[in-house]
């Protein structure tokens, strides 16, 4: 850097991003670069490779007997399940396996190579059982049973299973009178909507090294956006203290959800207690990836709704049947925030929905960036406009009459607090120019054989979470004033760290570039952070950070006004210097957050090392009635936003070129407004290829595409070659400064928007994911 | 199985080292180096994260093999900026990427800029379009692209 | 059942000669595998598809990194000439700009510079980008065995996905173009998943060229223009649309005929369903590409 920055006031400012110099250099660890020497022994999962089976036997002999490996982990061996909110995965299949690929067995090797081929050793015998892989199948009576003993396992209070059935959860939302509603509209549409499970494709897999004493201590190093819940769980079901299970992650290469709860780094700790003393680590290849870590649900929405002659929206039914997978780690959660988020962002007062969780003899299915949301809107979203369209009203119009606006009660009856999605919209279409289609200015498409289209789609999310979970932080000083922010969020990529830093930076009165973040997020010494999840961190780690910033301000006006011998309340801190309105003195930061200072003649000594502590966790969280999911408070808040979508299709060939893709979000502050930017742009791109993505299965529930040729994901020529990005700021009333977060929002409704915009093209519509080129062009001909 | 008793010279340094057969140029950079910057992605010449340079041309490291390395001059992401009188200072286009905000998780980053920096070295004023072309065999699941692109436009503007 | 981490373990040798590797592909047997580019070969390693015991580098031997072109024999280019090579060599560009484009229409970048022309042409794949150029420009593939070089033309060269000619104790030195006739152009198109960068759903090599005088090998068109046509990933083995040129020899260039020929090689096509397209799909497109690509090769061809 030839300059030297120093950026007073940061909250606000797109300040260069602070982990970008380490990215760049090729200096930033990941959890696979971290090294342990040539101790390091090496884990290979033994996978299943039926959909459903009975285990029959598992021998390691074979295995046992190559030189070079240490040991081989069975069920039998740990007889422990884990889960987070329905505890129902035993670590490594003992009696059942459930999807191809579920981990049967774990040998452990002196290098991987070993490891490898010993895993093609266990001998295992299956009797294969009759498969279920569809969720409405799944959820019959006489489906193939996937877990008997469904009544016996754990589950959190807010989550319904069914035992005796593959259902794991029930969300039920009745509001006002469905029955009575119907007649009174003027206008019905009904759709069905499917979509396939697609995989967060992150461009890191997952990697975890465990590490298990002699002593009982254990720890466990792993790319993960959320060391403490992995801790939580980890602890609980292997029945290590909290105490002795110390969890550190470095940077994680690409979150998303998929490094959210715990997929494969329970089996890394539990190899490791067969081979205490030593480091082990567990790498996934790219294709475990796919399959054999976490994939988002699969959906079968049944959807009907109604709306007056003016259009207004007066009745909803729908009905959610998620392909759970084999186990639920988040998923049944997903399927209960769907439920409590079914109407999509509109005022519907008549409202009844049914949301289930199903298992299915799948890859597990979990959070994945929106949590349910980029699965119910795409058939809301779609069903919107086919509903707009039935009454001759511009999709744009019927959307601005029934969004959701601050105040209304919502499906759950709580009221919405203040949002601006008018806004939104607004941005959007103007970014499109969507008033101008009417009549001739209709834009035009750039070939004969193409067809132009345009399309919108809003959407509303808000953070689905236990009603309890809480950030901590702390900020500590050194002798040059410079800062240490202690925090238990994970930078992902989104900016946590950077964000982190400005509100430390700005709560205290110092400058951006004295801060830095203390990393790598280790639970032994960083404090508690729920989850980098649920795009919460800015608020909820955003307030932490800002009390314990504050409270270090505290301390240091403190100290400093009984050294003066004036007022706190007429001192503050401006660019490291405490300051006094009163009488203009001015005193630097540098030694005395560490040393304190001296009375007169050094008669004695005033303050000491300065430690700001501070935390956040919302308190306003009611329980939802199961028969009827109304409550006080479903939710912590909404995210709202808007995206329009311009493209044109290849009438030949069935390809599609996105032109541009315009994006508002309403973000209460934009603490760095180019990070949002970036979020913007990234999940368009996101959005726009997840509407192409599905993992491919045979009918054995093989898996067919698990493998970057054959998984395609967007690349830099797949890009629009716009993107435009807005926000607007409707500040959130217990957010710092008024900011909520955006970094899943911002792909929600990419699929349904690019699906109008298709159907506004070629007056086709696809209810059903994946697009793609030969699905169009087979739907033209 | 075989060893084999190699020269490379990386980034500049020359290195002697045995290396079995099956040995992928990406392992011995990660594993007998520690030159942890260039990633594994894939293993299979798709993602793109463990790109470096091979005696200019830029490859997949996972699809070579290290003894087929021997002889030949390799830079890896480590090896584009330079260390002057105990500073370091970044190559353009990694300044570049930093102003542009083209890294988020920076995973993808590496193979990117090794991907890039080959572009201008042989195509000094590449069109957007040359540009997109260029990395398409660098797979980023977080930027959508766009920033880096526009970075690699304004380290070629400045050159 | 899911591919290994890492490659599993075999000795990597460097044939000194041509006849060493072929020496130790006669020892070995199945066990050995000789290694070109090995973006295919490794990747089916990792797959458990192929485990050799011996892998012979023969890349460095004598002429097999080489292009070289002269007006009477044509082009020649050795079996180990990467993608990025042939794509960027200035004969190449000049005379075959067909292969150069079906080179460059390979993967990425960083793929180009170690998959190789031979390697993609050897693999035998249905897909494989270089082969209707092969087809359409009479590429003529050398090969190496204990007695001897002989030619194989690559009309007669593919037997079956993954299948060639070539007997499992030979190997391929170089690829023989003969030069084009005068004032050809062509062009290569490719459908895939992505933009660019995929393996393709249908690829279609054309070529065309002024044509009103007899050759050796064909009579001349009455339509006054030759054309050729090469078609990839629409059945087990790379194919021209003999029918479709036929049509092009004997009608007048334009709309109408261009439909017909298109329609005759969506008809040669015999695809399958697989994870990347569907038959029915890769017809269609067949016949849509085919009348893309010569509207553009008549174009050019006009304006020269």
């Amino acid at each position: 850097m030839t300059e030297e920055l120093h950026t007073t006031d940061p909250v606000g400012k797109s300040v260069p991003r602070m982990d970008a110099i380490e990215k760049v250099s090729g200096a930033a660890i990941f959890a696979d670069d971290m090294q342990f020497g040539p101790g390091l022994y090496h884990g290979r999962l033994v996978r299943s490779p039926h959909a459903h089976a009975l285990v029959k036997s598992v021998d390691p002999g074979p295995a046992l007997e190559m030189p070079g490996v240490r040991a081989v982990v069975t069920g039998r061996d740990i007889c422990a399940r884990i889960g987070l909110y329905l505890i129902d995965r035993p670590i490594f299949a003992s009696d059942r396996v459930r999807y191809v690929g579920d981990p049967v067995a774990g040998v452990i090797a002196t290098s991987e190579e070993t490891a490898a081929e010993a895993a093609q050793l266990v001998h295992i015998e299956y009797e294969e059982l009759p498969a279920v892989f569809d969720p409405v199948e799944a959820a019959r009576q006489d489906a193939p049973l996937l877990h008997p003993d469904l009544a016996e396992y754990q589950v959190a209070n807010f989550i319904f299973p069914e035992p005796g059935t593959n259902v794991s959860e029930h969300f039920k939302l009745r509001k006002g009178d469905i029955e009575t509603a119907w007649p009174q509209c003027a206008a019905i549409v009904e759709g069905t909507f499917r979509l396939p499970q697609i995989q967060h494709v992150t461009i890191e897999p997952h990697v975890a090294v465990a590490l298990w004493e002699q002593s009982g201590e254990v720890t466990l190093w792993t790319s993960s956006q959320s060391p403490f819940a992995q801790r939580d769980l980890i602890a609980q079901s292997l029945s290590i203290s909290h105490g002795n299970l110390r969890v550190v992650s470095p940077y994680v290469g690409g979150g998303f959800g998929g490094k959210a709860g715990v997929s494969m780094e329970v089996y890394a700790v539990a190899m490791a207690r067969a081979v205490k003393g030593h480091a082990i680590k567990l790498r996934m290849t790219r294709e475990e990836e796919f399959v054999g870590t976490t994939v988002r649900q699969s959906l079968v929405a049944h959807t009907k709704i109604g709306c007056d002659a003016e259009g207004n929206l007066l009745a909803m039914e729908t009905e959610y049947y998620f392909g759970g997978g084999a186990y639920n780690d988040y998923g049944v959660n997903i399927a209960r925030a769907a439920g409590y988020s079914c109407t999509g962002p509109y005022d519907i007062p008549n409202v009844k929905g049914d949301s289930y969780c199903v298992y299915t003899n799948q890859p597990i299915g979990s959070a994945m960036r929106g949590f349910g949301m980029p699965e119910i809107h795409w058939g809301i979203e779609q069903i919107m406009d086919q509903l707009a369209d039935k009454i001759a009203m511009d999709p744009t119009e019927f959307r601005r009459r029934n969004c959701v606006r601050t105040g209304d009660t919502i499906l759950t009856g709580m009221n919405m607090p203040a949002i601006d999605l008018v806004a939104c919209i607004d941005k959007v279409t103007q970014a499109i120019h969507w008033d101008e289609r009417r009549g001739q200015a209709r834009p035009r498409p750039s070939a004969p054989h193409k067809k132009r289209g345009q399309g919108i789609a809003i959407m509303w999310k808000a953070p689905a979470m236990p009603p309890n979970p809480g950030s901590s932080a702390v900020v500590r000083f050194n002798e040059d004033a410079t800062v240490n922010v202690e925090i238990g969020a994970q930078e992902l990529g989104q900016g946590a760290f950077t964000v982190a830093a400005q509100v430390a930076a700005q709560a205290l009165g110092v400058p951006y570039e004295w801060v830095r973040v203390s990393a790598p997020v280790d639970t032994r010494y960083s404090p508690y952070e729920w989850q980098t999840v649920a795009s919460r961190i800015t608020w909820s780690m955003g307030n932490a950070v800002k009390a314990a910033a504050e409270d270090a301000r505290g301390q240091i006006l403190g100290i400093v006004a009984a050294h003066w011998g004036e007022d706190p309340d007429e001192l503050d801190i401006k660019d490291g210097r405490v300051i006094s309105y009163q009488s203009e003195r001015e005193q630097p930061l540098k030694n005395m957050v560490v040393y304190g200072l001296p009375n007169e003649d050094f008669e004695g000594w005033k303050g000491g090392p300065i430690v700001g502590r501070g935390k956040f966790m919302p308190t306003y969280v009611t329980n939802l009635d199961p028969k009827t999911g109304q409550g006080t408070r479903a939710v912590v808040h909404y995210t709202v936003g808007a995206q329009a979508v311009d493209l044109e299709v290849d009438t030949e060939t069935g390809e599609v070129e996105i032109l541009k893709i315009a994006s508002a979000y309403d973000v209460g502050k934009a603490i760095n407004p180019d990070l949002i930017m970036t979020q913007i742009e990234g999940g368009a791109v996101h959005g726009m290829s997840s509407a192409f993505e599905a993992l491919r299965f045979d009918d054995k529930g093989r898996p067919i595409n698990a493998n970057l040729v054959d998984y395609r994901i967007a690349t830099s020529v797949d890009v629009p070659q716009e993107i435009h990005g807005d926000f607007v700021e409707t500040p959130l009333e217990d957010g710092p400064w008024g900011a909520r977060g955006v970094g899943e929002h911002v792909m929600v409704q990419t699929a349904p928007a690019i699906a109008n915009a298709i159907h506004d093209a070629l007056g086709i519509r696809f209810n059903d994911l994946p697009l793609s080129a030969e699905k169009i062009f087979m739907a033209l001909e | 199985m075989a060893t084999h008793s190699i020269t490379v010279t990386v980034n500049g340094s020359q290195e002697h080292l045995n290396v079995p057969s099956n040995m992928t140029l990406l392992q011995m950079l990660r594993e007998k180096l520690a030159l942890t910057g260039t990633k594994n992605g894939c293993e299979a010449g798709e993602c793109g994260a463990c790109t470096v340079l091979v005696d200019g041309d830029p490859v997949n490291s996972c699809m070579m093999l290290a003894v087929e390395a021997d002889g030949c001059e390799v830079t890896t992401v480590e090896g584009l900026a330079h260390y002057h009188e105990g500073e370091v200072r970044l190559s353009p286009l990694q300044q570049a990427f930093v102003e542009h905000n083209a890294v988020q998780c920076g995973f993808c980053t590496p193979g990117m800029l090794i991907s890039a920096h080959a572009l201008l070295q042989r195509n000094a004023h590449p069109t957007e379009e040359e540009i997109r072309e260029a990395l398409v065999g660098n797979l980023c699941r977080c930027t959508g692209y766009l920033r880096i692109v526009r970075a690699v436009q304004e380290a070629a503007a400045d050159t | 059942m899911f591919a290994r981490p890492g490659l599993p373990s075999f000795d990597y040798v460097r044939a000194a000669t041509p006849d060493e590797a072929i020496d130790l592909l006669e020892k070995h047997g199945e066990a050995a595998r000789l290694l070109m580019g090995g973006t295919d070969l490794f990747v089916r390693m990792r797959e458990g598809d192929i485990r050799p015991h011996i892998v012979v580098d023969v890349k460095h031997l004598p002429g097999m990194r080489t292009v070289t072109y002269n007006e009477r024999e044509g082009l020649t280019v050795g079996a180990a000439v990467t993608m990025n090579q042939v794509a960027s060599h200035p004969d190449v560009q000049a005379r075959y700009p067909l292969l150069a484009q079906a080179a460059a229409s390979v993967a990425s970048y960083q793929l180009r510079n170690r998959a190789t022309v031979g390697g993609n042409l050897c693999n035998a794949s249905p897909c494989a980008n270089t082969a209707p150029a092969a087809l359409v420009l009479s590429g003529r593939m050398v090969l190496y065995a204990a007695d001897g070089e002989r030619e194989v033309p690559a009309s007669e060269f593919f037997l079956g996905p993954g299948e060639t000619k070539m007997r499992a104790i030979e190997m391929m030195t170089a690829i023989r173009f003969p030069v084009p006739p005068p004032g050809a152009v062509g062009r290569y198109l490719q459908l895939g998943r992505n933009k660019s960068g995929d393996l393709s759903i249908v690829g279609v090599a054309i070529l065309g060229f002024p044509d009103g005088r007899a050759s050796s090998s064909r009579p001349a068109t009455d339509s006054g223009y030759g054309f050729r046509i090469g078609l990839a990933s629409v059945a087990p083995v790379p194919l021209e649309a003999l029918e479709a040129e036929d049509v092009l020899a004997h009608n007048p260039p334009g709309e109408e005929t261009f439909a017909l020929a298109a329609a005759k090689a969506m008809e040669a096509a015999t695809p399958i369903d697989d994870v990347r397209g569907s038959s029915a799909y890769r017809k269609a497109m067949v016949r849509n590409l085919t009348l893309r690509g010569l509207r553009h090769v008549w174009k050019q061809l006009r304006n020269t």
